[in-house]
């Protein structure tokens, strides 16, 4: 059997040839073909339901032993095979309506939601909040990221880079549609919680109450376990809260996402060090069965220069973020050298301007391109003032009596070592100079803080310092201890650890009920179905993702208050309509094909297909050329390209787009259907000698026929 | 050469790094963007998350993938 299509695509074809050809001899076994041929349509088409594979393996069992008909006997060993090697994929196609394969023809999801590494159904949201229905967005996003509101103000966005939009113009604005609906959805009271399973009467005991713990801690909660959640902080959010400042994620947010959880029941414990205020031993005396760690990497390389120990002004960023968001708005100093060019420094320089420091300057040891820092970052740091020193080492921290004065540095140049991929700055001998500083915070990286966890010996670290885990499960080598976050990846994103969260709390339920664990990542899953909305082709070319308006910048460097003011309505419903529904149309290509190479209209610009080498798309040129046959909507394998009549019009649709529209013509005899203009001209060109003249009229073929034959009579007398 | 957002990589091999996972041979030949590079020193030895077309998003070892632009 080809394994060129998705497994069961390919069962399905199998099944369609065996029925029609003439291999099956028994009338049984084609019957019993025929009913697998329907069953696996379901599942090829996501609408097959629980009792779908029990029932084809039953019929295959039918089939493999039913001895009149050697051909259906193998045939069903065959399929047998097929069933065993690929049963993923089948189950994948059923449960979460989407192929695990990667080349299905039907289900294969829109790379937006394959990016999310919390698996988030991106195209049926971003359809419900074009539709105004954000409540409902909300509803579907937090199945997959309890988050919603958190991401949709500093989540990194993968999904966006993968959008198929962004091959043509510029991504759909995704994290902004998904902060507008959470925040019109808190504002009605529409951001409620799922109904909980009932209760299992099962503890699990979370450590750690950043995105990665909280999000294990919901799902678990909603799977219907009991949940206490331990944080050596004394609040909730992780790095949320003490390592992104206020100015980027306000506190309320974090605030009001924990509440939903704290709602499910999940209990938190602040203030309370794993490994010193409760032990592993002391909480599987109280009945904790299993264990997820998501502490984070709280900690910090040190600069290991002279002096970096001898101030109390010199600060490390991560405990300097941490104690600002925690309430302490004094200014580490006047003039403020941040050392690194990471988000975090950026982050660091930012916060020391708004808490009222005279000169902020980051110093970096090389150059603005190798910056690691986010562009837009840098950016809004320079244009809120921070001074950048480029090719700065520092060599030493000066001062006496306990206070800072400054830091010795000695200029760097980029040279080329032997086996490195990049240059490395190389101090300049004889260019020492001094930074006068009052206040030193290095921000050059963190690590995990291993402390605490001394008593789990069975668990394995990497050569990172993280905990080894599973990429599939999040499991560690310690039976029921599972771990996610920063924790496990080293420092990463928040939805990273949200996706890791969740995918561990469905470890932590198989490993509690002794199910098998998965060897690969989960597929996600396609949460529902959402129609289209027509756009014509014009619009869908001109409308242009927005600007997201920003605070103005007096107010940027006094307060913390939120820089991103976020989408208007207008602009979200209009941004919604972008979108391309790639959830639908799967970019195959047949389309273009058929009607370039078969018809030879070549009417479809659709240059955004191919991921590698997107060329230009325009919707607007199918108008010009298309003639309306409809041989690409016959061809597409999803309904994507659909062509209708109405209201006396042809209409060419992808996926809601409406690429071409003509008025229809009508039989002046009978009034049938004639098609467009440019279709009829096209069929009557290829088909003139052998057709009954029309001369000129608008006739059908019946209808010309029988005037021919008539006319044909009058000239023809019979004698 | 460091990594940024949004450059384009091919998973050209095998990594040799204790990260990589056997599920992981099936990404190699994939094409993908990076979404998140070490944004702190951008060292070469971190994982970078990347999020490869039609295969989701991971965090990989730099020794196992090469900008697209890279290539012979």
């Amino acid at each position: 059997m080809s394994v060129k299509q998705c497994p069961v695509n390919d069962t399905l074809t199998r099944l369609q040839q065996s029925s029609e050809g003439i291999e099956l001899q028994h009338p049984r076994s084609r019957r019993i073909v025929g009913q697998m041929a329907t069953l696996v349509r379901d599942v090829a088409t996501g609408s097959a339901g629980d009792e779908h594979l029990p029932t084809l393996d039953a019929l295959i069992e039918e089939l493999a032993g039913f001895a009149p008909d050697p051909a259906g006997v193998a045939l069903g060993r065959e399929l047998r095979d097929v069933l065993a090697a690929h049963r993923e994929v089948f189950d994948s196609h059923v449960k979460t309506h989407i192929c695990a394969s990667g080349r299905c023809d039907v289900l294969t999801p829109a790379p937006c939601q394959m990016a999310c590494p919390a698996g988030i159904d991106v195209p049926t949201y971003v359809a419900l909040i074009g539709e105004g229905r954000d409540a409902e967005a909300i509803e579907v996003i937090r199945r997959d990221n309890p988050f919603p509101w958190v991401c949709g103000l500093v989540c990194t966005r993968p999904c966006e880079f993968m959008c198929v939009r962004g091959r043509i113009d510029t991504p759909v604005s995704i994290k902004s549609l998904k902060a507008f609906a959470a925040e019109r959805a808190l504002s009605q009271g529409c951001y409620v919680n799922p109904k909980p399973a009932a209760p299992k009467n099962r503890k699990v005991c979370v450590i750690g109450a950043g995105p990665g713990g909280m999000s294990a801690a919901y799902y678990l909660a909603m799977m219907g376990y009991t949940v206490r959640v331990i944080e050596a902080l004394p609040v909730a959010g992780g790095m949320m809260m003490v390592g992104i400042p206020r100015y980027r994620l306000p506190r309320e947010v974090i605030d009001r996402e924990v509440a939903m959880i704290e709602d499910l029941g999940v209990t938190f414990s602040f203030n309370t060090r794993f490994g010193s205020d409760v032990t592993v031993q002391s909480l599987r005396d109280d009945g904790f069965e299993a264990f997820f760690i998501s502490i984070g990497a709280h900690d910090s390389f040190k600069l290991g220069i002279p002096g970096e120990n001898d101030f109390p002004q010199a600060l490390q960023a991560i405990d300097f973020l941490k104690n600002v968001a925690l309430g302490d708005r004094r200014q580490p100093g006047k003039r403020v050298v941040v050392i690194g060019g990471g988000n975090v420094a950026i982050d660091a320089a930012r916060t020391s301007l708004r808490l009222g420091c005279s000169e902020v300057t980051l110093a970096y040891r090389r150059t603005r391109d190798e910056m690691p820092a986010d562009i837009e970052e840098i950016e809004q740091a320079e244009e809120e003032g921070v001074e950048f020193a480029f090719l700065t080492v520092p060599v030493s921290l000066e001062g006496s009596d306990g206070h800072l004065s400054g830091v010795q540095c000695l200029r760097a140049e980029l040279v080329e070592l032997p086996g490195a991929k990049r240059k490395s700055p190389r101090p300049v001998e004889g260019s020492e100079f001094i930074m006068p500083a009052d206040a030193v915070i290095s921000a050059i990286g963190q690590r995990v803080d291993q402390k605490g966890l001394e008593e789990l010996k069975e668990l394995t670290w990497t050569r990172r310092d993280t905990i080894q885990v599973h990429n599939a499960t999040m499991s560690t080598d310690m039976p029921g201890v599972f771990a996610a976050g920063d924790a496990v990846t080293g420092p990463a994103t928040v939805v990273e650890a949200i996706g890791g969260g969740k995918r561990a709390a469905q470890a932590i339920d198989r490993y509690l009920n002794h199910i098998p664990q998965p060897n690969m990542p989960p597929v996600p899953v396609r949460r529902q179905r959402v129609g289209w909305t027509e756009v014509p082709a014009a619009t869908k070319m001109a409308l242009k993702r927005p600007h997201l308006p920003l605070l103005n910048m007096d107010r940027r460097r006094t307060t913390f208050q939120q820089v991103e003011l976020g989408l208007s309505e207008n602009m979200v419903r209009e941004e919604a309509r972008r979108c391309l529904r790639c959830d639908i149309c799967r970019r195959c290509g047949l389309c273009v094909s058929i009607c370039r190479d078969k018809m030879g209209v070549d009417a479809l610009q659709l240059g955004y297909f191919d991921f590698d080498h997107p060329v230009v798309t325009d919707f607007r040129k199918t108008q010009e050329r298309c003639i309306l046959c409809g041989a690409c909507a016959t061809n597409c394998p999803n309904n994507a390209m659909q062509m209708e009549d109405r209201n006396g019009e042809r209409i060419l649709h992808l996926c809601g787009t409406i690429l071409n529209r003509q008025p229809l013509l009508y039989c002046e005899v009978c009034g049938a259907t004639l098609g467009p203009a440019r279709y009829r001209d096209y069929v009557l060109k290829r088909t003139r000698a052998i057709s009954p003249p029309t001369d000129g009229h608008n006739i059908c073929e019946a209808c010309a026929r029988k005037a021919n034959v008539l006319g044909a009579h009058r000239t023809m007398p019979i004698d | 050469m460091p990594l940024r957002k949004g450059q384009k990589i091919e998973v050209f091999r095998r990594s040799d790094d204790e990260a990589w996972e056997d599920y992981m041979d099936a990404f190699i030949g994939c094409h993908g963007i990076i979404t998140d590079p070490d944004t702190s020193i951008n060292d070469p030895d971190a994982l970078v998350e990347v999020s490869l077309e039609g295969r989701g998003t991971h965090r990989l070892p730099q020794d196992c993938m090469r900008l697209l632009d890279d290539q012979p």
